[in-house]
């Protein structure tokens, strides 16, 4: 065979005579997407993705089987290429139906892989989840305590009975971890010389000093207040979250090198401009601390408390004077977290005031049942119409009574006023958690949205000023829960990485295929109910800030993660298909329209064929025909419905089957699974 | 005196074997001899019976029953037909054979296709023996001086393909002709082989012998079993006079013959398709390159025409390559033939000179419209083909400029819409075709075309959206782009030119809901004009969805809910009180 040149997208390289372009590529080192090829097998044509340009043809040509020759030119990445391509992707995902990722980790703002780590804790592998939790978040034993676990909302094993107990399960994979004798530590990437400020020391901002400094930059963390952890320290109460937890898995982040300051606030003793001078990237990430008022008479007497200064001096471990009886504004979380503190406080009555129904409250139903449990009297559908002071301080407050309207924009009915109808409630001290706000003040000319917020782009975390980001409770829409923080210190974190390096860099919507289901489903899974958490009783608890939970027993974790579908598909890590179809940013709605019938069928001995998930590459087909020998696969049928079908239907097994795995393995998809 | 029915598969449709029973019975005892004939292609006219006085054509009578039998066999005893003048063929019908140049139909509907010295009496396998007295060199010069292309569809010329197999070495090539005929609304080929096979094998003996083919095969469908029959008595009778076989006419020339029914899957007219299917595997089309002609039916090489290509070679040969170029245009030599059917008042097989006008074809030939309606489009190159307008009907038959207009010469039929045919529900057609009949390997033929019938099916429901034009033509250039094969690459033809010349209509579908040839059933509305309707009750009583209601002698009204718009009132209504809209 003679030596030949071809040029491959403007790069010149060699190969064989009567070798295929796409094979000459790839020894090259040069990828040329395609879906139905395989080195080992005859060209195929199938999947229409491996489409180039030849200088000098018309047509575009399949690379799979065109054969090389001295001079030829090859362009894959022309515009009517990438539209060929990506066209071909698009049809294909019209008629691919899977999970690529559980609908838990679609769910979860940061996409955690729920699925990966349960099954590590399922198997007793604790270290190794935490290992994947991280990849996301890097706080997993505070964050799974205080998560509301959007995560589980979605879960599927709602539709058998109910949801698995995500959240916790990965609070006590981190534990266990940060128990044992080697924690998970991250591999530091070699040092890049870049210097990232993050100011502000709460999730968001944790999250992306974590990402950034595996990447190898150098990264310093200011806060304003003497520990890092920002709200999770300061706004979530003890009894939630113990100080001690968030102190471990603070300690592991600066453990890998990052500068902590604390004591820094922007603008009062640290200058934003020099900041910005001294690094080369910087990220705002300095969260909602302002409470948002009430706007009623008799606000700025003495007893009345925003929440979120009541719970920061309480976490600070200062009682503050709220007397006997206490009143807390909002249906919120910080609410809840207001009241139940203001119990541990020595109140002896607690009211919440809350202007809509429990229905429509905010806060998760469990902290609602508990702080009824431990005595808080709930006062729906009122809001304060003046807080009565005497001498200066609070005395009682006047509620008006409210109905429920018509819906507003955010769907909840609206809250009306009763006409002429009021009560009063003696209280000591009132504490307002109706809503929190940035205060953004020393910024320099950083452009603010009209809530006051960090003005930043949702595509790559950017703000108006050169390599300035921002993230968390601080921007846009304002404060959040912590998930969403973190999320968004890991978006920055990436934008940050791009923009050291000078590429460009733009969030995107993954490709996934998403299957629709209902309870028919799945009522073959055998039924197995979650995991009881045990708590401390109310009257123990409600006097200390011990930590309600008791937490999960071994038996009871690693029995709660075999609980676990496995929605998402197992062959999401190497699946080809959606590597190319994120790759090209494709539309997967583009070409909606009706699907195969979808089923998943068992009849090689141990291989699980899902229609859903195969795209009739034939890989399947052909290397059972050529390699093996066999030819036990075929297709059948036309048109649309062509489908591979074992030639024999008729038995359960396929007779002949030497389970060799090939077809499997060879597979591009997760069409072919492997039982083991 | 001789009596001869025509008994293609059309003419046997229309009732020519029982013609012939009653002519035999009539004859019996007399001296006439009856004899078959295959299809003139006058489809109109069938049963076509001609009588013959020795070898000259005395009177074609047309549109014969059984019950004309005895007044036929009495005139031609005695040689006066004025008792039969009613069934002699009209002067202007003559003129569709008339004004048609022949050579693929040469004999067709003159020779009796089950007779080999019927054809040799005609000159036939005297080209074979020309050829074999040439070298194959020789013969592909002077294929290549007729300047004959592909008639399949492709229109690529055949002396390159047969150079290409002629060059490729091997001792087992072969030579495949493909009579896997799939078009809606063709029937050229079927013709052609029913009527007569000796063109179609001397024409093959001609081809393998300028590639040296070891063995001619057949790929016919499944479905023209006369076709098969026909032809495989012919094979019979010319291996019985050694023209297939070893040696052939002592030329040291051996070549077998051989036929091979195919199941009927479209695909399968495309080459490697077929030869995937000749060698008993799942027809669905190979990867190009490897070329047939380097390595096709069993690896080997293999050389592919259609039927029409083989059935011109011994007239080429016979006349010669420049006889035959003196025809066409420059870019396009010879004749063409086509089946000519759809809303034209003379519908059947016609075979013209490449430069004819389109216009030519359907209004001298074909004699124009039915019913007095008003011409809209003609579909050339059925589903991989386009329509041509009323404004481009003066284009003349040529592959240029035929595909010049979005249109394909394709394999030959030529389907004339009128005023009342929606374009839309015309492309429908043709998707719900190409999708059905996809073979499935490819991912842009597969689900591009189902997508594509998707939208359409929408449209012609009512239901189309704002961007559906936009979506379509998006997917039509996709699937030509990344198609595997033919059938893939062209399916988008027929929407991409209904696109070009009938936009509006896919805009009334979608905006307006409204289906100006009112095909589309789901956009119709029916009510009843009260001014006109005399209460007679009968559209009532067809209705079958019970939605029409009204007293006797009272306007009746139709219940637009109930209403499936069958149409069954407004064909009932005597008054044309129903009105349609």
């Amino acid at each position: 065979m003679e030596k030949i040149k071809i040029t491959v997208n403007g790069k010149e390289i060699f190969g064989k005579s009567g070798d295929t372009v796409l094979n000459i590529a790839a020894e090259n080192g040069i990828e040329i997407p395609n879906l139905c090829h395989s080195k080992e097998l005859k060209s195929f044509g199938a999947c229409g993705i491996c489409l180039a340009e030849e200088e000098g043809n018309k047509k575009l040509i399949r690379t799979c089987s065109a054969e090389a020759y001295d001079g030829m030119i090859i362009n894959t990445e022309t515009e009517r290429v990438k539209r060929a391509r990506s066209a071909a992707l698009e049809l294909i995902m019209s008629d691919h139906e899977g999970d690529c990722v559980g609908p838990c980790s679609l769910n979860c703002p940061a996409h955690t892989d729920v699925q990966g780590y349960l099954k590590k804790i399922a198997e007793g592998k604790d270290s190794e989840a935490v290992e994947i939790i991280k990849k996301k978040i890097p706080i997993p034993a505070s964050i799974g305590r205080i998560c509301p676990h959007p995560c589980e909302a979605n879960c599927r094993r709602r539709l058998v009975e109910e949801p698995l107990s995500i959240a916790y399960l990965k609070a006590f994979a981190a534990d266990k971890d940060l128990e044992s004798k080697s924690p998970f530590v991250p591999e530091i990437e070699k040092e890049s010389g870049k210097k990232v400020a993050i100011i502000g020391g709460g999730p968001a901002g944790l999250a992306a000093a974590y990402r950034l400094r595996i990447k190898g930059h150098s990264v310093t963390v200011f806060d304003a207040m003497p520990e890092m952890g920002g709200m999770l320290r300061y706004g979530i109460p003890e009894y939630r979250l113990p100080k001690a937890v968030l102190k471990k898995e603070t300690d592991a982040i600066e453990k890998l090198g990052i500068v902590f300051k604390n004591n820094v606030k922007i603008g009062e003793n640290e200058d934003f401009e020099n900041i910005r001078k001294e690094f080369d990237a910087v990220l705002i990430a300095i969260g909602a601390w302002k409470d948002a008022k009430i706007g009623c008479a008799g606000e700025e007497l003495d007893g009345v408390f925003s929440g979120i200064d009541f719970l920061r001096e309480v976490n600070t471990g200062k009682i503050p004077e709220i007397g006997k009886k206490v009143a807390v504004v909002g249906g919120g979380n910080t609410a809840m977290d207001a009241c139940r503190t203001a119990l541990r406080c020595g109140a002896e009555e607690v009211y919440v005031i809350y202007r809509r129904t429990r229905a429509e409250a905010p806060a998760e139903d469990s902290e609602i049942e508990e702080a009824a449990e431990e005595g808080v009297t709930f006062k729906f559908l009122t809001n304060p119409d003046e807080i009565i002071g005497e001498d200066g301080k609070v005395k009682a407050v006047k509620l008006q009574v409210m109905e429920l309207g018509e819906a507003d924009s955010s769907g909840r009915k609206k809250p009306m006023p009763v006409k002429g109808k009021f009560e009063t409630v003696e209280v000591d001290s009132v504490i307002t958690a109706i809503g929190q706000k940035c205060d953004a003040k020393g910024f320099g000319s950083v452009e603010l949205t009209q809530k006051g917020t960090v003005l930043m782009n949702e595509q790559n975390g950017a703000t108006n000023l050169e390599g300035v980001f921002a993230a968390g409770d601080a921007v846009n829409k304002g404060a959040s829960i912590a998930i969403d923080a973190v999320a968004e210190g890991n978006l920055a974190a990436k934008a940050i990485e791009a923009y050291l390096c000078g590429m460009p860099f733009e969030a995107f919507e993954h490709a996934y295929s998403k299957r629709e289901v209902s309870e028919k489903d799945y009522f073959e899974i055998v039924k197995k109910p979650r995991e009881k958490m045990s708590v401390k009783p109310a009257g123990e608890r409600k006097k200390t800030f011990d930590e309600v939970i008791n937490g999960f027993s071994e038996a009871q974790a690693r029995n709660e993660a075999k609980r676990c579908l496995e929605c998402g598909c197992h062959d999401f890590g190497e699946c080809k298909l959606i590597r190319y179809a994120d790759e090209n940013r494709i539309n997967t709605g583009k070409f909606k329209g009706v699907k195969h019938n979808i089923f998943t069928e068992r009849k090689l001995i141990s291989i699980e064929r899902d229609q859903g998930k195969c795209m009739l590459c034939g890989l399947c087909v052909r290397v059972c025909e050529e390699k093996i020998g066999k030819g036990l696969l075929g297709f059948r049928g036309r048109g649309f419905k062509t489908a591979i079908k074992p030639e024999f239907e008729h038995g359960f097994e396929i007779e002949g089957c030497a389970n060799c795995l090939e077809c499997a393995n060879i597979c591009p998809t997760g069409a072919l699974k492997i039982i083991k | 005196m001789r009596i001869i029915i025509g008994e293609g598969s059309c003419g046997i449709a229309a009732g020519a074997l029982k013609v012939h029973k009653a002519l035999e019975k009539a004859a019996e005892g007399k001296n006439i001899r009856i004899g078959i004939t295959g299809c003139v292609g006058m489809c109109f006219l069938e049963p076509i019976v001609d009588i013959y006085d020795e070898e000259k054509l005395v009177k074609r009578l047309v549109k014969v029953s059984e019950n004309d039998a005895q007044r036929i066999v009495c005139a031609a005893e005695k040689n006066d037909y004025s008792d039969i003048d009613d069934l002699v063929i009209s002067k202007e019908d003559e003129e569709f054979l008339s004004l048609q140049t022949r050579i693929a139909l040469r004999n067709c509907g003159i020779t009796d296709p089950t007779a080999i010295d019927d054809y040799q009496k005609r000159g036939g396998y005297k080209a074979l023996e020309k050829a074999l007295s040439m070298s194959p060199e020789e013969v592909i010069e002077e294929i290549k001086a007729s300047g004959l292309a592909g008639r399949g569809g492709a229109g690529f010329p055949t002396w390159y393909k047969w150079s290409a197999a002629r060059k490729s070495e091997s001792k087992t090539k072969y030579l495949i002709c493909n009579a896997d005929e799939g078009d809606p609304g063709a029937f050229m080929d079927r013709a052609v082989i029913e009527s007569d096979p000796h063109a179609l094998i001397e024409g093959m003996l001609i081809g393998a012998y300028a590639i040296g083919a070891a063995e001619m095969i057949v790929y016919v469908r499944a479905e023209y079993p006369l076709a098969i029959k026909r032809l495989e008595k012919a094979i019979k009778d010319a291996k019985e006079a050694g023209f297939i076989g070893e040696n052939i006419l002592e030329s040291g020339f051996s070549c077998k013959m051989r036929i091979k029914s195919g199941a009927g899957a479209f695909v399968c007219g495309e080459e490697t398709a077929l030869i995937e299917s000749l060698e008993g595997k799942r027809g669905m089309p190979r990867l190009k390159p490897p070329f047939p002609a380097q390595s096709g039916f069993k690896d080997e090489p293999s050389n592919i025409n259609n039927v029409e290509t083989f059935a011109n070679v011994a007239w080429i040969i016979a006349n010669g390559g420049k006889e035959f170029s003196k025809l066409g245009t420059e870019n396009s030599k010879g004749t063409k033939v086509f089946a000519l059917t759809g809303k034209v008042r003379k519908s059947g097989l016609v075979e013209v000179p490449m430069g004819m006008t389109l216009r030519d074809v359907i209004y001298k030939i074909g004699g124009g419209i039915k019913n007095g309606k008003k011409f809209k489009a003609v579909q050339l190159g059925g589903p991989s083909g386009g329509c041509i307008p009323e404004e481009l009907l003066d284009t003349v038959i040529d592959y240029k400029a035929l595909s010049e207009t979005g249109a394909i010469m394709g394999s030959g039929g030529m389907v004339i819409m009128d005023e009342d045919t929606c374009m839309v529900g015309m492309s429908k057609f043709f998707l719900d075709f190409t999708a059905e009949e996809s073979c499935g390997k490819c991912v842009h033929c597969r689900i591009g075309t189902k997508r594509m019938q998707e939208i359409l099916t929408r449209m012609v429901n009512g239901e189309g959206r704002e961007d559906d034009v936009l979506l379509l033509e998006e997917l039509c250039k996709a699937i030509k782009d990344g198609a595997l094969c033919g059938l893939g690459q062209t399916a988008p033809n027929p929407v991409l030119t209904t696109l070009k010349y009938f936009r509006e209509e896919y805009d009334e579908h979608i905006f307006e809901h409204r289906c100006r040839a009112k095909e589309c059933t789901e956009l119709l509305t029916y009510s009843i004009d009260a001014e006109k309707c005399r209460g007679c009750t009968l559209c009532a009583k067809k209705c079958p969805a019970k939605a029409i209601e009204g007293e006797v002698k009272k306007p009746h009204i139709i219940d637009k809910e109930k209403c499936i718009r069958c149409g069954a009132c407004s064909k009932v209504c005597r008054f044309g009180a129903v009105v349609v809209e």
